[in-house]
This record gives structure tokens, C-alpha cells and sequence, in this order.
């Protein structure tokens, strides 16, 4: 049915190139479709032959809540000092922990486990760790849900005038975690080695960033003068943004939003380009 | 139709030879692919080919293809033949864009199709339908356009009543068959195709056959490896002969396939591993040499006639002290069916082998097998040799170590003079009629 009135597609090449560009993103735009179709497939796939289905979504982060409520009510320490409820605090940590360690988890396997679809068809490669990153994104999107109830039982205020801009605040903590997964992925193409280590790090990050902790529990103790240090961590930053927006806790401070900011953009641009230069060997390594 | 569509620029590849940074599959599929380098090849030119393939070693690396150059004007059907290890597959990665060449350019006009492997894609939790757009997707197909063709797509595979099924409870028939038909409907400019052909059964072949050559019509590019000659011959206007990873021969898929057919055929009925190092090993046993002789011969043939026994030696090493080994072949034809298997093991022997079963001391073996006069048709056959612990064990295996070919010496065409070509076998059997009373 075609015609050779068509125009002739332009003859494109390609070979071995260690030159950084920004070609991969506008391949991944003109891709978004297949992007979809990933997306689509996790998401399917997440929930065949689960009984409760799409409730652990929900499920998820309050039984995070739960358990640490009991935790630091048997300890009979206060994680907050703000003065607000501990369960809005916990949870808001919990739903952007989440996000951070599910798109984590299952972008660094997110390549080996498709291999047998890598070494024989060509698509850009981030589109595999993406989806894994856009489900969590779904799974942030219904757990926030849970918010409004939550602060409604414990009689905690949301700040209505600030809570839009929880929206560009999760996006930079997605940005974030774009980039670290375009490292997490290759690597762990490369060296199984990452798969293992993963859960030690995701241990360690949940503590070191204010999961199940208030931002100035850590703030009294480290002072003014390294507090950036310790926000200079995306994720305790945007955790602390997050609060400061919905409830109204003391906001980050500026050098560590600052470090923080700069860490991400030193992340996502380095992430690229390990991406590229790991992407040319994937599928003789995989 | 006068642009080309695929144009590559002296495109090499090499692959790291076993780094102890690798992964198992890639090392294994190295480790297999140097060891089918030593593909039935004779004596005379045995050095020959090790040298080329030492020319293909330097310094842990291995030269899969090298300085490959041509170009394919759009609406060409072209055949890549080669033996295994010829640089056939890596090469079609390449054009697919999966691997990325070590050196050189490829350049492709337009959307690329392949289908390296049926099915690549198919996820076995999701439906038929769930995975005809995943796929489709996957493939480069815009979902518009696999929505309109999907009725057209489902119609070609013929599962339409098993569309809300997941794909994990289909047989493997009905997934290759959806799986050709949603490749196969793509509409892609180039189409890459390894293999995939030699899947499904007679009818549905004959329809991707046809499926092909109707997209070869429509002016779009196809590139097929396969060891279908048949295949190759009737779907192409050109062919491409690869050998150690250089392009040596381009033209009509006649020519090629004769040149290609003769240089297997020259055979001279024995195979040996001079060096240890390339030996086909396992940690009992080293494979010294097979060879093929005729009844009663005492010199190694590459041509058995057809109403005189054969026989199989495989000559090996044992390594290790007081092992117990089973020595076993196989045997296939040119179209790669598989015509039977056999161990020495004493229920597969007409009278028991004396050392089956007991510990070998460390030494040099040899071990015969008896494959019957007037058994075999007259074809050329492929003797894969594997060692193992016991039967069906495998630790030292080689694919077609060695071809020999049976001649027709028209001992069985007393009564008939017509053709024997399709059956694998041509035995002579007891017959006897009677007549009910």
C-alpha cells in the first residue's frame, strides 16, 4: 500500500561512540509509547493472581506507619519534636520512602531480568528501569491518598495554601531517583554484585534520611553548622519540603537545599552517562 | 528503488574472551562458539583454520566479525549462510542494533523489524492480547496501528478463541504463531530475521514463508539467516557467505549455496585436537579424535557407501583417576533433524561394551560404534560426540564433530530408480506377505 512516492527515510548511522549527548532523552521522548506499554506490563503483572490486588498499595505504607507508631510507643521516645501527630509525620516519610526504595528495588533488576528481551531487540534501555520508576509513581500517587484521612483521625492541620507545591517537590525526588537508577541498572547489568548490596543501602538510607524521624531530631543534634551535610541527601530534603508544605514543620535549611539540588543534577547528569557508555556493551555483558 | 536500505562500513566486533569479570553466559556462549569453530572441517585444512582462528584470537579478544562491508538496496531479500560460529548472528545483532559494533558504521533507512527469537517479549503472565500490543510495542509499532490490525494480526496466528488467555498456558505452537504474525505485520522498512522460520509446523512455515516474501513485494528489506537452504534458495535474490567473521562470497543464492555446501562437504572422514588447550574437555576426559571408517577399513573415510556398515571411533583421554564414563553420539542430518542418539550403555549394545561401567584408568581410549549397512539414506550426516558420567550426561560435548556423507551404490534401487531425497533414513527391513486363508 505504500508507494515509492513516499519519502525515503533518511539513512541514519551509528557505531561506537563515547561522545555524551542528549540524544538518549529525546529517544526515550520519542519512545514514550513503548514507555507506556512497560509501564502498563509492570503494572499488570504486579497485581495477576494477588488476592487483595491493588490494596497493597494502600496496605503498604500503612502498615510501615503501624509498626513504627508501636516501635517508638514501646520505646517511649518521641521521633518528632515538632509538635505534631507522629502518624501524619511517618507516613509522609513512609510514602516518599516508598517511592525511593520500590523504584530502587526493581529498577536494578529491572535490565537482568529482561535480558532475554535486551540481547535480541533493540529499544532504549531506560525505558526498563523508567517503568519500574513510573509504578512507583502510581504507588505514590494512591498512597497520598491516605494522607487526608490520616490527618483528619489525628486532628493534625494541612496546610491548604502550600499543599500544591508537594507536586514539584515529588518531582525532584523522582528526578532523583532517575538518576540514581540509570547507575543502578547498568551496574547491576555489569556486576551482580549491586543486587546484593541493595538492601544493606536501602537499610542504611532509610536511616539516615528522616523516614521515621523528625528533620529537627537531627537538626539539635548536628547543628547548624553540618545540618546542610546531612540535607544535602535528596531524599531528606525533599521529606523535610514535603512536611514543611502539608503540615507546616520547620523547612530545610537554604545551603542544604542548595547541596541537595547540586547533588541531584551531579546524579541525573552522571547517571546518563554511565547509562550511555554501559548501554554499548549491555548486551554482550547482560 | 534505487537507495539503499542497509549500508555497513567496515563494522568489526570483538568479544572478551573468558574475563573473569564475565558472566556465565556470556563466557559459555564463547566457550561454545570456539569449540564449534572446529566445525567438521578436513585435516589438510584444519591448520588452515586454526591459523584463521588464531588470527582471531589476540590477546583475550575474539574477533567476531571483521572489516564486513556491503550494502542492500531497498526491496533486496538477502540470506546470510555461514557455519556456526561465522559471525552470522552477531552480525544480524548489529544490523539490529542490540549489539553495538567495536568498530566501523552501520547505517539503516527507517523503522528496523527483528525477530532474532520468537516470542522475545511475550510475557507469560499477561494475556494474548495484553502481550500482542507489548510486543508490538516493543517492535516499534505505534499502538494505532497495532489496534488496526490487530483482528488482522489475530486472524494470521489463529488463537483468536484463546485471546483472554495469559500467554503461560498456550502451547509453544501458539505463541511462535502469534508471535510471527505480530512481527510480521509491523510493516517494518527492514526486517531482520534469524532462524525463525525453521519453527511451527510444515503449514504455518509455509505461510511465513509466503508472509515474506509478500513483505519483499511490498519493496521493504529482508535479511534471513537460516539453515533452511531450501529456505534461503527460494525466498532470496541474493545470498551473503560468511567465514571467520569475514564476508567472503556475495551474490546469487545458488552460487553461494553451492560454494557454501562444497566447502562443508570436504570431509575426509577424521577430526582431530592436536591442541590441548581446544580440546573439547571435561574434567574426566579430553576428546582426542573421531573419524569415520568404512567396513573393515583401516583408513579414516569421509564417503561411506550405503550397503557397507559405519563405523564410529572416538578416540579420548582420560583425566581423571578411576572415572566412569559413557561415550554417546548423535546423529543428524543437513537439515539438522535429529535422526537418532546412542550410548554404549549395555541395553543399547548388542553385546555389552567390557569397560562400560568400570573405573577407567588414566589413559587413551578408543570407542567404535557399529551403525549398520542399509540403514542410513544417502546424505550427508552430522556426528555430534558428548562424554558424561552416565547416560545422558554430558560434561564433554561437541556439535557436528564430524560430517561423513553415505553414497547411493544402487544396492537398494534394484526395483526402483526414483527419488529417496526427504526420509532421514533408508533402512532395509523384513518384509513378508501372506495370504489369509
Amino acid at each position: 500500500m505504500e508507494s515509492s512516492t513516499d519519502p525515503i527515510p533518511p539513512m541514519k548511522y551509528y557505531g561506537p561512540t563515547d561522545a555524551f549527548g542528549f540524544g538518549q532523552i529525546a529517544e526515550i521522548w520519542q519512545n514514550r509509547e513503548l514507555l507506556y506499554s512497560f509501564f502498563l506490563r509492570d503494572l499488570l503483572i504486579r497485581y495477576r493472581q494477588v488476592l487483595v490486588g491493588v490494596m497493597w498499595v494502600l496496605l503498604q505504607p500503612l502498615m510501615g506507619m503501624f509498626i513504627f507508631m508501636g516501635l517508638f510507643f514501646v520505646l517511649g521516645t518521641k521521633a518528632g519534636s515538632s509538635g505534631i501527630a507522629y502518624a501524619p509525620i511517618v507516613l509522609t516519610g513512609m510514602l516518599c520512602w516508598q517511592l525511593v526504595s520500590s523504584s530502587f528495588r526493581d529498577a536494578t533488576g529491572s535490565l537482568v531480568n529482561y535480558r532475554h528481551v535486551v540481547t535480541k531487540i533493540y529499544f532504549p534501555r531506560m525505558l526498563l528501569p523508567l517503568a519500574s520508576l513510573l509504578c512507583a509513581v502510581f504507588d505514590l500517587a494512591i498512597g497520598s491518598l491516605l494522607l487526608l484521612p490520616i490527618c483528619w483521625i489525628t486532628g493534625t492541620a494541612i496546610y491548604w495554601s502550600t499543599i500544591w507545591l508537594a507536586v514539584p517537590i515529588m518531582l525532584w525526588l523522582v528526578l532523583f531517583c532517575a538518576g540514581c537508577i540509570a547507575w543502578l541498572s547498568a551496574l547491576n547489568a555489569h556486576y551482580r554484585d549491586v543486587g546484593y548490596a541493595l538492601p544493606f543501602i536501602l537499610q542504611l538510607g532509610m536511616f539516615v534520611s528522616p523516614v521515621v524521624y523528625d528533620t529537627q531530631r537531627v537538626a539539635t543534634l548536628l547543628t547548624e553548622r553540618w545540618l546542610w551535610l546531612y540535607e544535602a541527601n535528596p531524599i531528606a530534603t525533599c521529606i523535610g519540603l514535603l512536611r514543611w508544605a502539608l503540615l507546616g514543620t520547620t523547612a530545610p535549611s537554604v545551603p542544604g537545599m542548595v547541596a541537595a539540588a547540586l547533588a541531584t543534577i551531579a546524579i541525573c547528569i552522571s547517571g546518563l552517562a554511565w547509562f550511555q557508555h554501559a548501554d554499548q556493551q549491555l548486551a554482550d555483558r547482560i | 528503488m534505487s537507495h539503499d536500505s542497509i549500508h555497513l562500513v567496515n563494522v568489526s566486533k570483538r568479544f572478551r574472551l573468558g574475563a573473569s569479570n564475565e558472566y556465565g553466559r556470556l563466557t559459555e556462549a564463547i566457550a561454545t562458539g570456539v569449540r564449534r569453530w572446529f566445525y567438521p572441517s578436513p585435516k589438510t585444512t584444519d591448520l588452515a583454520t586454526r591459523d584463521s582462528f588464531s588470527q582471531r584470537i589476540e590477546d583475550g579478544w575474539f574477533w567476531a566479525l571483521q572489516d564486513i562491508e556491503f550494502s542492500v538496496p531497498a526491496g533486496d531479500i538477502v540470506g546470510i549462510v555461514g557455519r556456526n560460529g561465522a559471525g552470522k548472528s552477531t552480525l544480524l545483532k548489529i544490523l539490529s542494533r542490540i549489539v553495538t559494533p567495536t568498530q566501523g558504521r552501520v547505517g539503516v533507512r527507517g523503522r528496523v523489524g527483528s525477530l532474532l527469537e520468537v516470542g522475545t517479549g511475550f510475557h507469560p503472565e499477561l494475556t494474548g492480547r495484553e502481550n500482542v500490543f507489548l510486543n508490538g510495542a516493543i517492535l516499534g509499532m505505534p499502538r494505532y496501528e497495532i489496534k488496526r490490525r490487530f483482528d488482522e494480526i489475530v486472524a494470521f496466528a489463529e488463537v483468536e478463541s484463546f485471546l483472554d488467555t495469559p500467554v503461560k498456558r498456550y502451547s509453544s505452537g501458539m505463541a511462535v504463531r502469534l508471535a510471527f504474525a505480530v512481527a510480521a505485520h509491523l510493516e517494518p522498512d527492514v526486517l531482520i530475521i534469524d532462524e525463525v522460520l525453521s519453527v511451527g509446523d510444515q503449514a504455518f512455515q509455509r505461510k511465513c514463508m509466503g508472509k515474506a516474501s509478500q513483505l519483499g513485494d511490498q519493496g521493504r528489506t529482508i535479511l534471513i539467516v537460516s539453515h533452511n537452504l531450501a529456505a534461503v534458495a527460494n525466498l532470496c535474490r541474493r545470498a551473503i557467505l560468511l567465514q571467520d567473521g569475514k564476508l567472503v562470497a556475495d551474490g546469487s543464492p545458488d552460487k553461494i549455496i553451492d560454494r557454501y555446501l562444497s566447502d562443508m562437504r570436504s570431509g575426509d572422514g577424521q577430526r582431530q585436537w592436536p591442541d590441548d588447550d581446544t580440546a573439547p574437555a571435561s574434567k574426566e576426559a579430553r576428546l582426542l579424535a573421531v573419524s569415520v571408517y568404512g567396513n573393515g577399513q583401516t583408513e579414516p573415510v569421509g564417503e561411506v557407501d550405503i550397503d557397507e556398515d559405519i563405523v564410529v571411533a572416538i578416540e579420548y583421554r582420560v583425566l581423571t583417576e578411576d572415572a566412569t564414563l559413557c561415550v554417546q553420539i548423535q546423529i543428524k542430518d543437513e537439515t539438522g533433524a535429529y535422526v537418532f542418539w546412542s550410548a554404549n550403555a549395555p541395553s543399547m549394545n548388542h553385546a555389552p561394551d567390557p569397560w562400560y561401567g568400570r573405573p577407567y584408568p588414566v589413559g587413551t581410549y578408543r570407542s567404535e560404534c557399529r551403525i549398520p549397512a542399509n540403514f542410513l539414506n544417502d546424505t550427508r550426516y552430522f556426528i555430534s560426540v558428548s562424554i558424561g558420567s552416565e547416560v545422558g550426561n554430558a560434561s564433554l560435548k561437541q556439535e557436528a564433530a564430524l560430517s561423513f556423507l553415505v553414497h547411493d551404490t544402487g544396492a537398494m534401487r534394484q526395483e526402483y530408480t526414483g527419488s529417496w531425497i526427504g526420509p532421514v533414513i533408508r533402512p532395509r527391513l523384513d518384509w513378508r506377505t501372506t495370504k489369509n486363508a
